[in-house]
């Protein structure tokens, strides 16, 4: 007997399908309650179904930043396989989630878990899109902004709240998902609980939505062997520096001698050793503000501003070629050179200094500052994605590219942020000059904005972290560079305070100082809140801000560690051992040895650190130049990256420095030697000069017997002192400052 | 005359894009490439009726009609003549500025000569290097749209100009002309005289007694993912979960169920008399076979393959000695419908093997994969016979003309295509064959799959896809007719946030009724009053 199939559907169709799918606020929505499960439970995640490619072939954006296109993978690609509204259990995303069926990613969940069971209803309800606007979490809280731990062992729970577009606020601590900076301190686990373990401080943090947040945990040493030395607080930073030992509970180590202090801080600020007339000057000295006094001295000199044009030519890539379509020619880069350290020289302001370059249109050849639009990319065409990448990472010291094809997946950079940031440089053009090695940098207004990767919404110029684009209508690189250099921009103001404050102890406050993210915070927030005000506060004055730190009694501690801070190696409790740079490196033996290094291209007299890459043909790839740097691992500018300066010692470096000419040439070359031999009476003397300038102090009493006996009766022969020299400057200590 | 002065300075503009004349047609040639990349659906769909109408009437195929629409609507915005694009006045230039140096009269690289028509069309020693009306299998067309650029043509070089790719791709598209004077290359034609339908079996076999299967796990109905018309009755087999139902096609009544208890049929197919249907499927990730059931009385008659996965392919084979089946596993296995025993493995798919279908004179088998690729294999013995490579995205279809001269294949990358199958190119090919339409504010790709495709008695070809709608198509290749998606629909086909899709489509043995079923589980039919030949 025939049934009336289409009755049934209907009946069944109306009696079950539409009324659980009335939007009911019980009914789990696909964005609010799913997606959040696939991020917890770890689906989507870059090993998983979040790679580009999927994974067994099931696709998921990674960590959900393409919601949409989630909904459409899960419910109507394979319809019918990965959920099936008929019978929900009997669902491929449910039974492979909780390993009822052979998964790669194994069981995720169990069938009883509150996960479980969001998703089936949500199946239940016949796999519903959600309809208009979801509320989308627009911050993340974490219940404690630190943690104290007395002892290892002890542990709290952290309890994490989205709170949504609509004002509404959830507990997500069991969606959320948590990890620690150094599980060797704290660790925390799947459900947020956070563990000591030994002593020592970090940060753990919660990730929801697209939101990291953090906590501070500190773990304290036994109180029982600590005690506050209650060193005097020169200015802010030793105030700020020295609250956060105490808190700690970590001693800082002395005050380093000054010998120590004059050789450090002139290979800091003019980036050579000090002569020895200038040891000899500065140690007779018995004022007491004489430190205060040298680095004043030090501060004026032209040295400090080449020192830092070289730091900037370096960040932005300065290379000169001679192939002229990428625009990169000698005569630009000596243009930008030049202009650079004008700015240096007289002084400019940070800000005005990297405003000008921001907005600058015009010729290569006469207008240095332009060349950041030919200098920082080194490519044929001009490249907006590339550019603005380097651009964020250069200025704010944030790394933005991530959200080029998703979302951040450690900081708040969403693709958004991205193609509006990329909107200020997709108009950036270069067409021929007047002579065949010119090109003119312009904005063509008229340029499109770039598109959104995930839909191809077209997404018009917009500053990092604002919701609306800035006003249409011509340059926008104007607006950007008002946005990027007011006092108000923090990002701005403190990715110049960390460089420089990098620069000068060895290590920034964010470290990487070029990856400033949620997930990597300051070590100490206050000190960088105060030298970014600082900053500011002064005009972006870099001798000033330089002064400051140079003053405090933190950049003046020993490098010699005690028992209590002999573990830290980020809280600024003692000087950090720094290796020279390559360019300061050649610069000091050439100091040393009194004779000049040429340069290939340059006038004689150049300095090492005034010396930058000129290469036949285009620019593009790594460029060392000379080959000392190459060995030494100076800047290859290949890209923005400030870990493009190695620190790391090679092999090559030791057997060039011990039989390479760069040394072994020197130590004869214009009898330098043996005019000190002849200017001293006896051969103690002859050593002590020696010491004091390849090392910068005097030799101990056993340093001079060892050597004296080395030169035995040939008290009158160069080529004895000649390698003790040698020794000198193969040792750890000239290679280093300390 | 004025217009065709008009019309030589667009031309002209579009071969030297330097030339001082490029802003007056920069934007046309920009449209040109654009639409072009995006198939030829919509632009016909979007009142260029008359264009339209003055290539059917020089009853040029259609393929070829197409692109060369395309191309002329760069033109007739210029000017009343349409000009084609050829060789001797669009073509050769273009090769003698990139090409002749090192494929030229006096080096020929790889054996290519391009400095002449006919050293063109006689190709280089790799063979044939252009493909009248086909610029996707023109070996000379993949090398200058290239993405790696150390592949690319012409070497160590920018690519050419978007608007001398697009002259190329039309002028390989309209048929590869010599001269303005010369006729297209000829491309093939789908002629077709439906095979007689076998009738020696008696009465058309339709079920008896069968009753309904009342599921009780189900909570609604389940999406109709796999549908069959029986070739000799008024029957359809309509899956459900753990069950198929049949059907009677005009008024959507069951007829009675079979169970299926090993989970969810993915493919239905009724042998040729329409006394034996085949179902193939199983549970995702657990287990999946092949079942054939006597239609008449609903008895199983044989279970085939034991996999771990659903079986998501499968066909008879004519003589009904085999049946292969294709899924997860990415080999097309061959049983012996006798023993239940594997005959052979047919390996070359790297991804999912998505439809399989059997030539109906038996002598080809027709695979298909996730990722776009399509085989022929030699139905008796396994061999391979033909790659047929056309579509980008998942094959969601194979379906064969009665004749077997022409397989019919749909994919997600939103093109259905005719295949000349002795040839092993396509006859006509439909991109962008269901448009979806454009939300307000809405960018980026739309999701434009053809979700299925099955030839009628008459050579017709009905589809549906992600448009929501139904299609139907005549023998030589044309839109006859949209259903839906809202058109003679039972019950609202949007209900709340679940999109309902149409996932299968039939038409009936008689070819009077499209029958489809959706996602939510409902069937939709719509008479044919008659169908075009």
């Amino acid at each position: 007997m025939p049934i009336n199939r289409f009755s049934i559907v209907t009946l069944a169709f109306f009696a079950s399908l539409f009324f659980p799918l009335t939007v009911r606020s019980s009914e789990p929505s696909f964005r609010r309650d799913v997606m959040p499960i696939f991020f917890r439970a770890g689906c989507n995640a870059g090993t998983c179904h979040g790679s580009a490619r999927g994974k067994d072939g099931f696709m998921l954006s990674l960590f959900g930043y393409d919601t949409k296109g989630d909904y459409e993978r899960v419910v109507n690609e394979m319809i019918g396989r990965r959920v099936n509204i008929a019978v929900p259990e009997e669902s491929l995303l449910l039974l492979k989630a909780t390993g009822a069926v052979p998964h790669t990613g194994g069981k995720l969940f169990g069938k009883d878990s509150e996960y479980y069971k969001t998703v089936l209803q949500w199946i239940e309800a016949g796999a519903p899109d959600d309809i208009g606007q979801v509320p989308s979490t627009v911050e993340v809280v974490l219940s404690r902004k630190g943690l104290v731990f007395e002892k290892a062992e002890l542990s709290e729970a952290l309890t994490v709240t989205a709170i949504a577009s609509d004002g509404s606020t959830r507990d997500v601590s069991r969606l959320a998902r948590f990890f620690s900076n150094n599980d060797s301190v704290a660790r925390i686990d799947a459900d947020g609980r956070v563990t000591a373990v030994g002593s020592g401080d970090t940060n753990v943090f919660a990730r929801f939505s697209r939101f990291t947040v953090g906590a501070e945990v500190i773990v304290l040493p036994p109180e029982a062997k600590f005690q506050w030395p209650d060193p005097v607080a020169v200015n802010f930073i030793d105030e700020l520096v020295f609250d956060r030992l105490k808190k700690l509970r970590v001693v800082p180590s002395d005050l380093c001698d000054d010998e120590t202090f004059l050789r450090r801080v002139t290979l800091d600020l003019v980036a050579r050793p000090p002569t020895q007339g200038e040891y000899r000057e500065f140690m007779a000295d018995t004022r007491s503000d004489k430190r205060a006094i040298k680095i004043d001295q030090l501060l004026d000199d032209d040295a400090f501003a080449d020192f830092w044009t070289a730091l900037w030519a370096e960040q932005l890539r300065v290379i000169g070629g001679n192939y002229a379509p990428v625009a990169t020619d000698v005569k630009a880069a000596d243009a930008f050179y030049q202009w650079i350290r004008t700015q240096k020289r007289s002084r400019r302001p940070l800000n005005e200094f990297i405003s000008e370059m921001v907005d600058a249109s015009g010729s290569n050849l006469s207008n240095g500052p332009v060349n950041l639009y030919t200098m920082l990319v080194h490519k044929p065409q001009f490249e907006p994605k590339a550019f603005a990448a380097d651009f964020s990472q250069a200025f704010l010291g944030v790394q933005i590219q991530c959200a080029e094809c998703h979302n951040h997946p450690f900081d708040r950079w969403t693709q958004d942020d991205y193609y509006g940031f990329v909107s200020f440089f997709t108009g950036m053009k270069r067409k021929p000059g007047i002579e065949p090695r010119e090109r003119r940098i312009f904005c063509d207004t008229s340029a499109p904005p770039a598109k959104h990767l995930v839909d191809g919404r077209p997404m018009p110029a917009k500053t990092l972290g604002s919701v609306e684009p800035v006003p249409a209508g011509g340059d926008p690189r104007k607006a950007l560079a008002q946005w990027l250099t007011s006092p108000e921009n923090e990002m701005f103001s403190r990715n110049l305070a960390n460089r420089i404050w990098a620069q000068l102890l060895g290590r920034g406050i964010i470290e990487p100082v070029d990856d400033v993210r949620a997930s990597n915070p300051p070590v100490n927030g206050p000190l960088l809140d105060s030298l970014s005000k600082r900053l500011v506060e002064v005009k972006f004055d870099l001798r000033t801000l330089v002064r400051d730190i140079c003053h405090s009694r933190v950049y003046q501690l020993s490098a010699r560690p005690n028992e209590s801070n002999v573990r830290d190696t980020r809280q600024f409790s003692h000087a950090h051992l720094r290796r020279l740079r390559a360019d300061v490196l050649l610069d000091s033996i050439v100091a040393v040895t009194g004779v000049p290094r040429r340069f290939s291209g340059f006038p004689d007299g150049t300095r090492a650190i005034e010396y930058y890459p000129r290469e036949s043909g285009d620019t593009e790839g790594p460029h060392f130049g000379d080959p000392f740097f190459a060995t030494f691992g100076r800047s290859s500018r290949a890209t923005v990256c400030a870990c493009e300066t190695k620190r790391e010692p090679t092999l090559s470096q030791t057997l060039h420095m011990a039989v390479g000419d760069s040394v072994r040439d020197r130590l004869s070359a214009n009898g330098e030697v043996k005019r000190v031999l002849e200017s001293k009476s006896g051969p103690e003397d002859v050593i002590e000069e020696l010491f004091v300038r390849a090392l910068g102090r005097q030799p101990k009493s056993e340093e001079t017997a060892a050597m004296r006996a080395l030169i035995g009766d040939a008290v009158k022969d160069p080529a004895a002192y000649e390698d003790i020299l040698w020794s000198l400057l193969n040792s750890t200590e000239f290679a280093f400052n300390h | 005359m004025k217009s065709a002065m008009l019309l030589s300075a667009a031309c002209k503009s579009v071969v030297f894009p330097k030339h001082a004349q490029l802003a007056v047609c920069s934007g046309c040639v920009r449209l040109l490439s654009k639409l072009i990349a995006h198939g030829s659906r919509s632009l016909l769909e979007s009142g260029y009726g008359e264009i339209r109408s003055r290539f059917r009437r020089n009853s040029v195929n259609r393929s070829v009609v197409t692109s060369a629409i395309l191309w002329a609507l760069c033109l007739t915005v210029h000017a009343e003549d349409a000009k084609p694009v050829t060789y001797d006045d669009h073509v050769a230039t273009i090769f003698k500025k990139h090409c002749l140096q090192c494929h030229g009269d006096s080096k020929q690289e790889a054996g290519l000569n391009l400095a002449s028509y006919l050293s063109i069309r006689k190709g280089g020693s790799g063979g044939e290097v252009v493909v009248a009306g086909r610029s996707s299998s023109s070996r000379l067309f993949k090398a200058i749209t290239e993405e790696d650029p150390e592949a690319r043509m012409p070497p160590k070089n920018d690519p050419l100009p978007k608007e001398q790719i697009a002259l190329i791709q039309a002028w390989i598209d309209t048929g590869l002309r010599q001269s303005s004077g010369s006729s297209p290359v000829a491309v093939r034609k789908l002629g077709f005289t439906p095979t007689a339908v076998d009738k020696s079996d008696g009465p058309p076999p339709m079920p008896q007694n069968l009753t309904a299967i009342e599921s009780a796990r189900l909570i609604r109905p389940f999406p109709v993912i796999a549908l069959a018309a029986s070739p000799r009755a008024p029957l359809i087999a309509v899956s459900s979960y753990e069950r198929i139902d049949f059907v009677d096609p005009s008024s959507r009544n069951l007829i009675g169920s079979v169970p299926f208890p090993e989970g969810e049929p993915h493919l239905l197919r009724f042998n040729r008399s329409g006394s034996v249907l085949l179902a193939a499927g199983g549970r995702p990730v657990q287990n999946g076979v092949a079942v054939l059931y006597d239609v008449k009385t609903g008895r199983r008659l044989a279970e085939i393959g034991n996999e771990t996965d659903v079986v998501l392919a499968a066909d008879l084979s004519v003589d009904e000695q085999q049946i292969a089946i294709g899924g997860s596993s990415r080999v097309v296995k061959v049983y012996s419908t006798e023993t239940g025993s594997l005959v052979r493995s047919l390996v070359k798919h790297t991804e999912w093997i998505t439809a399989i279908a059997y030539s109906p004179d038996g002598k080809l088998l027709a695979t298909g994969d996730r990722v776009g690729n399509i085989h022929l294999w030699d139905a008796a013995i396994g061999g391979v016979v033909l790659p047929l490579s056309e579509h980008k995205a998942s094959i969601t279809s194979l379906s064969w003309r009665s004749d077997s001269q022409v397989l019919a294949s749909s994919g997600e990358d939103g093109m259905i295509v005719w295949w000349d199958v002795a040839k092993g190119w396509p006859a006509v090919s439909k991109a962008d064959a269901h448009p979806p339409q454009r939300p307000a504010g809405v960018f980026g790709k739309i999701a434009n799959g053809v979700l299925a495709a099955s030839f009628g008695p008459g050579g017709e070809l009905v589809t549906c896809g992600r448009d929501r709608t139904v299609r139907l198509w005549a023998s030589d290749g044309n839109l006859l007719k949209a259903f839906g998606p809202d058109s003679n629909k039972a019950g609202d086909s949007q209900i709340s946030s679940i999109r309902i899709l149409p996932l299968q489509v039939s038409l009936t043995f008689d070819g009077r009724i499209v029958v489809s079923g959706d996602s939510a589980g409902q069937l939709n039919s719509w008479p044919i009053e008659s169908v075009q030949k």
